[in-house]
């Protein structure tokens, strides 16, 4: 290749790249107009004329066939699924940028404010029938699918309220009682590692911000709050920092493993090595101990968390919604499918065998297949603790429009706390600004603290 | 484009007198036919992304009423490049892959001179094995080869680690020392065969004449290796070097994957992963401009070390 040839080629690159800076204002999306600004009314709810189709994109597995027996029952409103478990935001937010979003998407509890900034939903609130679905559902979830009752943005679909998951011949092998509070799970930790030092009571995965944020929801550490026209960030408050410390303590003095990522193949090979006594976990973990780890049949227990007072308080833990998406104008028979698909007792039966999802509606405890007693689980009645659990569940925390990026932050942080590079606490500290800048960065008016 | 051309130019000179054509109009449809196939593709899927990507990263996002409010983006001229150059895990992550490819590429590279140089002496035998075996892993794509190491380096699954602590070793792989090291080790487990097949090539272009001169002056295998082969290939070790540099900046499945068993790689490990981590957040326009300025240093880089190494070594 010829010097000139080059100079060309790069000047040619140079001058691509200044017509594109030039085309700019042609790139930029204009701001909207006055009354388009203020916060759009809900969208009407009529029935359509004729027949409908519907696209519902999830991450459930099994979800086909249960979209397949509403198709078989609803000929007048056909439901066309896609599952984009390969990458759920990223489609989701390429499809909303390209004015393409389906009528309804699965939606995380923690993502729901960030796509709620990204105008992603529609409110379904002109419906009677979706005002109406609120008597539904277990309070909490619905306090988030409705953004505090402002609307009707999505129904939620399943839920992920935690408990302690226990071996319970470790624990009666070292004569230990079950922990009920944090202060009590402390001292079997030590006691546990004090009989044998391979032995841990359970591990903390510093990747995985959303199941520390279960922690903190737990604690009543509200992370965010709105008034006077401003997001008030709350990520590091008293709450959180008990948290943080109160883990900091089981590290430093060994007590729990730091080096488990949360589902990898180490992770369970640790608890298959029986390294490890307890699980602090969510209701869809039940099926992870017993599809993975079956010879340790009969050997769990599940019991409600241990708590930080006296009162019962417990957190939730992932979990999803099923989310009016911008641009759906079938809201009447999206209404119709989204609240048979998330309410109606055999949808639900379906949803929990094949997806393993433990629904967010009332009416699932009295699912025969959650009200019976599991076998992998000694046949106790394991999902009344996870019934219990969610109804201690604090209503009104929030989560932030920004949360993914203060997730990753969180997580960072966590890290290098965990490898010996300052303390948990810190990572609040490095949340908490990622939050203030990422509110930033999006524009969206935010302070520090309450 | 200049360059094709310019050597079209060339070929009608040459050959003007005989040419059966007359005028430029079939020979334009001709040249057309056979480039739209690559320009089109290339304008679509190449510049106009790239084009669109520095566009972003001119744009910042605004906001208009309530809590969740209605977002719209403007010219915010080189606000986004600001917050480039004053992001620390950016410099962080820019460093961290500097140290990786100073290490790495050289030690890469070598293995892999040694091994066509091997593979060229007549000594060696089994040729098409080894040749075949050395390229083997190139054909392994990198996120499998990734998820394969991480299980050799887990302590939780790994023979290799039992075995090391057999002897008494407490080795730990995913720590926060090793961590960077051990994704290094990937790269070099992948890559070192593909180097080694363009050295090897250019090695068997060589005229066996000049070896057989040497030998008649009395050069040993040795100074031969050394004093000619080396030489010769010369622009091939060049290419590899450039390839492995773009290769390193652009360092995303191998630590992305060990991410996954390892909290000692962090979100912003490298400078790709960063603006994936940005992107996820819905900052494009900040992804847009990070990812404007690794491609802009990745070209200083390349550019600069094929101009640097092409006057010392005359080419």
């Amino acid at each position: 290749m010829s010097n000139t040839a080059t100079r060309i080629r790069i000047a040619g690159a140079v001058v691509a790249a200044a017509a594109s800076i030039a085309g700019l204002a042609a790139c930029s999306s204009p701001a909207p107009s006055g009354d388009a600004a203020a916060a759009a009314p809900a969208a009407a709810c009529e029935p359509a004329k004729g027949n409908v189709t519907l696209q519902y994109w999830n991450t459930v597995p099994g979800m086909d066939q249960v979209v397949a027996l509403w198709n078989k029952n609803n000929p007048n409103i056909q439901v066309e699924m896609k599952n984009i478990s390969n990458d759920q935001y990223g489609t989701i937010g390429n499809a909303l940028k390209a004015g393409k979003a389906p009528e309804l998407a699965q939606v995380g509890y923690d993502e729901l404010p960030d796509l709620r900034t990204q105008n992603a939903f529609v409110d379904a609130s002109a419906c009677a029938d979706a005002t109406a679905a609120k008597s539904k559902f277990v309070p909490w979830t619905w306090s988030q699918t409705s953004f505090g009752d402002t609307g009707v943005f999505a129904f939620p679909q399943d839920t992920g309220p935690m408990a302690l998951y226990v071996r319970s011949d470790i624990f009666k092998k070292h004569d230990l009682e079950i922990p009920k509070t944090w202060d009590e799970y402390a001292a079997d930790a030590q006691k546990l590692h004090d009989a044998d030092p391979n032995l841990s009571i359970t591990f903390f995965d510093p990747n995985n911000a959303e199941w520390f944020n279960g922690l903190l929801w737990q604690n009543n550490a509200e992370m965010y709050g709105y008034a006077g026209d401003k997001w008030h960030v709350t990520v590091e408050s008293d709450q959180s920092k008990q948290v943080a410390e109160y883990w900091q303590k089981l590290i430093d003095a060994k007590l729990v493993r730091t080096d488990l990522a949360h589902g990898s193949t180490p992770m369970y090979a640790a608890y298959q090595k029986n390294q490890i006594a307890t699980y602090v976990g969510a209701a869809w973990g039940y099926s992870m101990f017993r599809d993975n780890l079956p010879d340790q049949s009969g050997k769990w227990t599940i019991v409600p968390m241990p708590t930080w007072g006296s009162s019962a308080a417990s957190g939730d833990w992932g979990g999803s919604t099923v989310a009016f998406m911008k641009g759906n104008t079938h809201l009447y028979e999206s209404v119709k499918f989204n609240s048979w698909l998330n309410t109606d007792p055999e949808a639900l039966a379906l949803e929990n065998k094949l997806g393993g999802l433990y629904p967010a509606a009332t009416a699932g405890s009295a699912l025969p297949a959650l009200a019976e007693g599991v076998p992998y689980y000694n046949n106790e009645k394991i999902f009344d603790v996870f019934a219990d659990s969610s109804k201690n569940i604090d209503t009104s925390f929030t989560w932030g429009p920004t949360q993914k990026t203060v997730n990753l932050a969180l997580q960072d942080a966590l890290a290098k706390a965990t490898a010996g590079d300052g303390k948990l606490a810190d990572a609040l500290t490095a949340a908490q600004a990622a939050a203030l800048k990422s509110m930033q960065d999006q524009a969206i008016p935010a302070v520090a603290g309450n | 484009m200049t360059d094709i051309a310019t050597r079209g130019t060339r070929v009608v000179a040459t050959t003007g007198g005989r040419s059966r054509h007359n005028g430029g109009g079939p020979r334009a449809g001709t040249i057309a036919a056979f480039l739209i196939p690559f320009f089109l593709p290339f304008v679509l899927f190449y510049l106009v992304p790239i084009a669109y990507a520095i566009g972003q990263s001119f744009l910042v996002v605004r906001r208009t009423g309530g809590q969740y409010g209605t977002s719209y983006t403007t010219f915010g001229g080189f606000d986004q490049y600001v917050q480039v150059f004053q992001n620390t895990e950016f410099w962080s992550s820019i460093g961290r892959i500097g140290l990786f490819g100073i290490v790495q590429v050289p030690v890469m590279l070598f293995v892999a001179l040694i091994m066509a140089l091997l593979l060229d002496t007549p000594l060696l035998k089994l040729k098409a094995f080894f040749r075949i075996a050395a390229f083997m892993p190139y054909a392994v794509p990198g996120v499998i080869a990734a998820i394969m190491w991480s299980f050799l380096y887990s302590p939780q699954l790994s023979p290799v680690v039992d075995l090391l602590k057999a002897i008494g070793l407490q080795p730990d792989f995913l720590g926060p020392g090793a961590v960077l090291w051990s994704a290094a080790n990937v790269s070099t487990w992948l890559w070192t065969g593909y180097n080694m097949l363009i050295m090897f090539s250019a090695l068997q272009a060589i005229p066996q004449e000049l070896y057989e001169a040497a030998k008649l002056d009395g050069a040993s295998n040795w100074a031969i290796a050394w004093k000619i082969k080396v030489p010769i290939i010369a622009p091939s070790i060049i290419l590899t070097t450039v390839f492995s540099i773009i290769g390193t900046l652009q360092l995303y499945a191998e630590p992305a994957v060990l991410r996954q068993i390892s909290s000692n790689i962090s979100s912003t490990f490298t400078p790709n992963m960063l603006a994936y981590a940005v992107a996820s957040g819905n900052n494009y326009q900040q992804a847009a401009a990070i990812s404007v300025v690794i491609a802009v240093i990745t070209f200083v880089l390349s550019f600069g070390f094929m101009r640097l190494t092409s006057k010392r070594a005359g080419l």
